[in-house]
């Protein structure tokens, strides 16, 4: 019954931004139905997908996320009508964004997770976790916080003189 | 191949200008202008505000004529007087912004008197201001710019600006980068927002950042890191940007205003692209009830979603 | 500095199988600003609330973190605790660690530590949550019915029962509707006046119903428990309160030849009239486009020969302010007109029919006149032509509805049935006379409807056939009627007398109008929205509204009224309290902040956003900024997600709240 677990090497963060009324309903469902999932995602609960903001996905990146899942009520079945059609648009445009600038979109997914789909919800976040394992840690965001300079490359000997002496 | 860029209309289109404003302001119409005088150096040009109808001859246009006048009307309002209509000379460009600040209610089409220049293009803010208009020298924004001609202005000079076709070279350089892999392209920009050194010059001049108090320079709580280091820097570039999109009217002021070069209206030329081709929106002459970020239809693209 | 208590659940052994509780309790122990930690069998029964409670007090508490299950399972039970020990129940918080964790995974280390996580994460999010006051609303315990057919009837009539004031305001002389019109109803073949004009009377003499007929909502403001409605009472030209309803005016009348829409313009009235006998109130209306006094300024007779002098050429339009807590829409349906399109309609014409041209092709409500005791024909069924009675009839349905391409997609829902009943009606009344009816399809969901609908077919000998008309045309006093029978693959050729087509239902004209005075959504048909398909069916997304009857889609009377009862029954809620007591999970605007983009305002589903004007003190405009209502507003956040400056702010749900949830991670 219980297959043997695997070790990682790499145990991604994953962090899911969902809405109550469908998606938090529908991890609950996952729960009492006692299905199994991948124990690497932290999630947080937004009333509705129209309240996540953009720069919450950018901050989670920041602070150490390997994956960001944002998932909520599928088109028609906002509990406040219209707050994923909203999120919607907000996000297909972020996501071109992040893209432009360099973010692998492979560590950003979103899904609609209905109250009723345990199943999907167990199927995303297992599909985000593995493909993100297999990519590796994000490191793009965290190495930018390492990095010191502030102006421009050091690419010049007085400037590299110059900066040696601080 | 550098090609000349023909901009004899521009003399005439100053006389008409001035005639203009001569009249709007002797006879009451407006209480002040925003246009363009010459500035101190050669072929150089300055915004500037007049309130009498004697001043009405130092208003010009040339190739020099960068600014967007915009933000005179909102955030540095200052020297505007309160009473009365207000004329401002606009570019196609800058029209659009304006059209832009009417939608976000700020602004009242009543209240402004709009002079609209036909515009072969500015000049790029990299060359001098007496360089001549030609396929090099020209401002990156014009080589893609289909508003030569401003509409549903209160005045527009009859002279019809000639245009020859030319490289869009944002179309080129998004095309560039959008080949690259992430990796490649996360370098490009790193490599970009590092030079950043925050001084916020592109968001003082954009006529859309009129927040009292940007996000990027909140702490509690901080949403973004805020350091003038390249963590702090990308945040705030991505954070403009999504901010911008469905908004920037492409006056490319941002760009221009940059002391580190940092290719800003590169990123808000890709929303623009995305935006035309997710939700055919384009940033326009006529003012919109809502943005394209602030709308929906049933049916918009999902493809992205589980 | 806060003083967290973090409870840790085993939920029996639900939790603490697969999470090792003690360790959890331990660990987030030492986490900056919990000040108390422990775990205990069953958190949420009364030992384990008690414990919770014991422990605010003697710990002096200033936070709580319970982690046990789903906020969705024991949110309130855990709030309502922390209230009962006397701190505000938004400053606790759950921390999910059995839906999201131990039963999720199996291996106990690992499920430990993400037990922390989450608890970690929680007691970060708690230390920012702010205490937040339930939102109280007064609530005027009056309501206003709009339309006064049978769902507005019935939904007034409940509420009024109830003991609550109802303005009941029909646009109309008199209310009714379309039932008031209907000769004989499905499935039972009880007349329809006979059971409607009970109800009717009902109404005008209810002591809590005030009855505005002839009138129209000129102006909604407010909201829900605090609505501001101003009606238009037309002017009627006949004092309501001296008039006796004898009458004498409408004989009198030299004006007779106005067709009457009540009867489909099958009969005729005078400019002076009263809708149909049985009218509520019994009060006539001069039609001052067609009144000879109001025309050359002559005449005058009505006036004249009114005993109690109610007659006043002089009435002029009133508007009256009602004030009021909620709203029920009952505007109801008309009937798709194929002889003219409306301005500005995207339905597309049916011009082969012949309807309108052909006076022997009538539409469904015109054929319930005729067949009405009290109609036009005294309930015979004849020929608007030349009086004959027909003895071949054609019925033809799905005029208009299922017809994408002609631009309405939906099914009228009452067709099928009462073309069945009409196949019987006539069957009753020309006994030597045939009926034919081509059909789409049957459909007769509904409690004995396919038992009626078969016995059209079995018992009262009408010939069903499957099919589509394609043309109709006059031939001498005949029109042909050419069509497919596609059950059996031929072309049908009938000569009939008479043709009845059954048009789609469509929501009254006006309606949109109405809907934006309101403040609530309609459909691409301008069919009223509601707030939830399936669960909130009779609610409107905007509070404090409601919905019953035809005018949120094609309904039947059985369904109408129970749709008006539902409606009545919501307002009966809203109205046991005297205050709206709700969830303070509601925007609210930073005004300092606010550059007035009304960003939100666009987003806003619910229409909360108002536009708020801050002054000095000598009253000089400084901004305009938003201002969000907390009655209306429905708490989703939309606003503060798009309002760049984030200076509309989601209580319950602040940025800083979430900000520390990810800074934990
Ligand atoms: C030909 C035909 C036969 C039918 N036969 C049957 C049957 O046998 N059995 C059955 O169960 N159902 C039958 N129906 C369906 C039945 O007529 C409807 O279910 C019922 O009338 C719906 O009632 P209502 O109150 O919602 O709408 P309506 O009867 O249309 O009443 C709406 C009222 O609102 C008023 N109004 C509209 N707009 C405004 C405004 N802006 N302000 C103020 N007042 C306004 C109107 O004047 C009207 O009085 C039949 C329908 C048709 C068309
Ligand atoms: S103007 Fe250039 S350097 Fe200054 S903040 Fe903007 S991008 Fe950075
Ligand atoms: S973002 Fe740049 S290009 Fe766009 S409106 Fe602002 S200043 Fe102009
Ligand atoms: S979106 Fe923000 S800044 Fe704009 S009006 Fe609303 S609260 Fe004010
Ligand atoms: S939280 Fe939602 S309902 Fe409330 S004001 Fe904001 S957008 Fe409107």
């Amino acid at each position: 019954m219980h297959p043997e677990k695997q070790k990682h090497t790499f145990e991604p963060k994953i962090i899911a931004f969902v809405c109550t009324w469908c998606t938090y309903a529908g991890a609950d469902l996952a729960g009492t139905s006692r299905m199994q999932y991948p124990p690497n995602v932290r999630v947080l609960k937004f009333p509705c997908t129209g309240r996540i903001d953009p720069v919450f996905i950018l901050k989670a990146f920041q602070q150490g996320a390997d994956g960001v899942l944002v998932s909520g009520c599928h088109p028609g079945d906002c509990h406040y009508i219209a707050g994923n059609f909203h999120a919607r648009r907000r996000f297909a445009v972020f996501r071109k964004l992040l893209e432009f600038v360099g973010v692998d979109l492979n560590r950003l997914q979103f899904s609609w997770v209905s109250a009723a789909e345990g199943g999907k919800w167990v199927e995303v976040v297992t599909d985000l976790t593995e493909k993100v394992r297999a990519m590796g840690p994000m490191t793009e965001f965290r190495e930018l916080a390492l990095e010191e300079q502030w102006s421009g490359a050091i690419n010049t000997p007085e400037l590299e003189e110059a900066y040696n002496q601080i | 191949m550098t090609k000349s860029i023909d901009t004899s209309i521009y003399a005439a289109v100053s006389e008409a200008i001035r005639a203009e404003a001569q009249r709007i302001l002797s006879d009451g119409t407006v209480t002040a202008i925003v246009g363009y005088a010459a500035a101190r150096r050669k072929g150089s040009a300055q915004p500037i505000v007049i309130s009498s109808a004697d001043d009405a001859a130092k208003l010009i246009f040339t190739p020099a004529c960068v600014n967007n006048l915009a933000v005179y009307l909102t955030k540095a309002k200052k020297e505007i007087p309160k009473k009365g209509k207000v004329g401002i000379v606009v570019k196609g460009c800058d029209l659009k912004a304006l059209s832009g600040l009417m939608g976000e209610s700020q602004l009242k089409r009543e209240d402004l008197y709009l002079i609209g220049v036909p515009c072969a293009g500015v000049l790029a803010s990299t060359v001098q201001p007496a360089t001549e208009l030609t396929s090099d020298s020209i401002a990156p924004k014009c080589t893609e710019c289909d508003a030569q001609l401003p509409g549903g202005c209160d005045f527009v000079p009859p002279q019809a600006p000639l245009t020859p076709g030319q490289t869009r070279k944002y179309a080129a350089e998004i095309a560039r980068l959008e080949a690259l892999t992430p990796a490649e392209r996360w370098a490009y920009w790193k490599e970009q927002f590092s030079k950043c050194i925050k001084c916020y010059a592109c968001r003082q001049v954009c006529p859309f950042c009129f927040c009292e108090q940007c996000l990027c320079d909140r702490n509690k709580p901080q949403m973004v890191d805020t350091t003038p280091r390249p963590a702090g820097n990308t945040a705030w570039h991505i954070v403009r940007a999504m901010h911008l999109a469905g908004r920037c009217a492409g006056c490319a002021e941002c760009e221009r205003v940059c002391p580190m070069d940092i290719p800003l209206n590169l990123l808000n030329r890709k929303m623009a692209k995305e935006l035309k081709e997710l939700y055919d929106y384009e940033a326009g002459f006529e003012v919109n009830d809502k943005g394209p970020l602030n709308s929906y239809t049933e049916k918009d693209d999902q493809s992205f979603i589980k | 500095m806060s003083r967290i208590g973090v409870f840790i659940c085993h939920c029996g052994e639900n939790i603490s199988r697969t999470v090792d509780v003690e360790r959890v309790a331990r660990e987030v122990g030492l986490l900056p600003g919990v000040a108390f930690s422990t775990d205990y069998k069953y958190m949420c029964s009364d030992p384990g609330q008690n414990l919770l409670k014991k422990a605010i007090q003697e710990q002096k508490l200033s936070h709580v973190v319970v982690a046990a299950c789903s906020p969705r399972m024991h949110e309130r039970t855990f709030r309502k605790a922390v209230e009962a020990a006397g701190l505000n129940p938004f400053l606790c918080e759950m921390a999910n660690i059995r839906e999201h964790c131990s039963w999720v995974h199996e291996n106990k280390e690992e499920a430990t530590v993400k037990a922390v996580e989450i608890v970690g994460m929680m007691v970060e999010r708690v230390k920012k949550n702010r205490v937040l006051p339930t939102i109280t609303v007064p609530v005027t315990k009056r309501s206003l019915v709009i339309g006064g057919g049978i769902a507005g009837i019935q939904a007034a009539l409940d509420i009024a029962d109830a003991g609550h004031e109802v303005i009941l305001v029909e646009r109309e002389p008199s209310i009714g509707g379309h039932m008031a019109q209907l000769s004989e109803t499905f499935p039972t073949l009880d007349c329809s006046q006979c059971i409607m004009t009970p109800k009717m009377v009902d109404v005008a003499n209810h002591p809590k119903i005030r009855l505005y007929t002839y009138s129209e909502i000129e102006l909604v403001e407010g909201y829900i428990g605090n609505f501001q409605v101003t009606i238009r009472k037309k002017a009627r030209s006949v004092d309501e309160d001296k008039c006796t309803g004898c009458g004498v005016c409408m004989e009198k009348c030299p004006i007779r030849k106005i067709p009457n829409k009540f009867d489909c313009n099958l009969g005729m009235r005078p400019a002076i009239y009263v809708p149909f006998p049985q009218a509520v109130p019994n009060t006539p209306v001069i039609d001052r486009e067609n009144c000879t006094k109001f025309k050359t300024g002559k005449c005058g007779l009505c006036q004249k020969v009114c005993g109690p002098g109610a007659v006043d050429y002089e009435q002029e339009d009133r508007l009256i302010v009602e004030p009021v807590g909620a709203i029920v829409v009952a505007t109801g349906f008309d009937l798709y007109n194929i002889t003219e399109k409306p301005k500005g309609s995207m339905i597309k014409g049916y011009g082969e029919f012949g309807h309108g041209k052909i006076p022997d092709v009538i539409d469904g409500m015109t054929f319930e006149r005729l067949a009405s005791a009290s109609g036009p024909t005294g309930g015979k069924i004849l020929r608007p032509s030349d009086g004959k009675e027909p003895k071949q009839i054609v019925f033809i349905q799905c005029i208009g509805s299922r017809a994408r391409e002609k631009g309405i997609s939906y099914c009228s829902k009452v067709c099928c049935m009462y073309t069945a009943k009409h196949t019987m009606l006539y069957h009753h009344k020309v006994h030597d006379g045939q009926a034919y009816v081509f059909f789409m399809d049957a459909r007769t969901p509904g409690k004995a409807y396919d038992e009626f609908w078969r016995r059209s077919i079995e018992e009262e000998e009408a010939v069903y056939i499957r099919g589509m008309v394609s043309r109709l045309y006059q031939k001498g006093d005949k029109i042909v009627v050419m069509g497919s029978d596609i059950a059996v693959g031929v072309q049908v050729e009938i000569e009939a007398d008479m043709v009845v087509l059954a048009t789609a239902v469509q929501p009254q004209a006006g309606a949109d109008a109405l809907a934006q005075k309101l403040g609530i959504s309609y459909d691409k048909y301008n069919f009223y929205s509601e707030a939830h398909a399936k669960l909130r069916p009779v609610e409107c997304a905007t509070a404090g509204i409601y919905l019953a009857g035809a005018c949120q889609g094609p309904k039947d009377i059985p369904d109408t009224v129970s749709q008006a009862s539902a409606a009545a029954a919501k307002v009966m809620t809203l109205f046991a309290k005297d205050k709206l007591e709700r969830e303070p999970i509601v925007a609210r605007v930073r005004e300092a902040g606010c550059v007035g983009c009304f960003a939100c305002k666009k987003v806003c589903a619910y229409g909360a956003v108002e536009e708020k004007e801050i002054r000095d003190r000598q009253g000089n405009l400084i901004k305009v900024v938003a201002y969000v209502n907390p009655g209306v507003c429905g708490g989703c956040g939309t606003c503060q997600a798009t309002c760049p400056s984030k200076c509309v702010e989601l209580d319950g749900y602040t940025d800083e709240q979430i900000v520390a949830m990810i800074e934990a991670l």
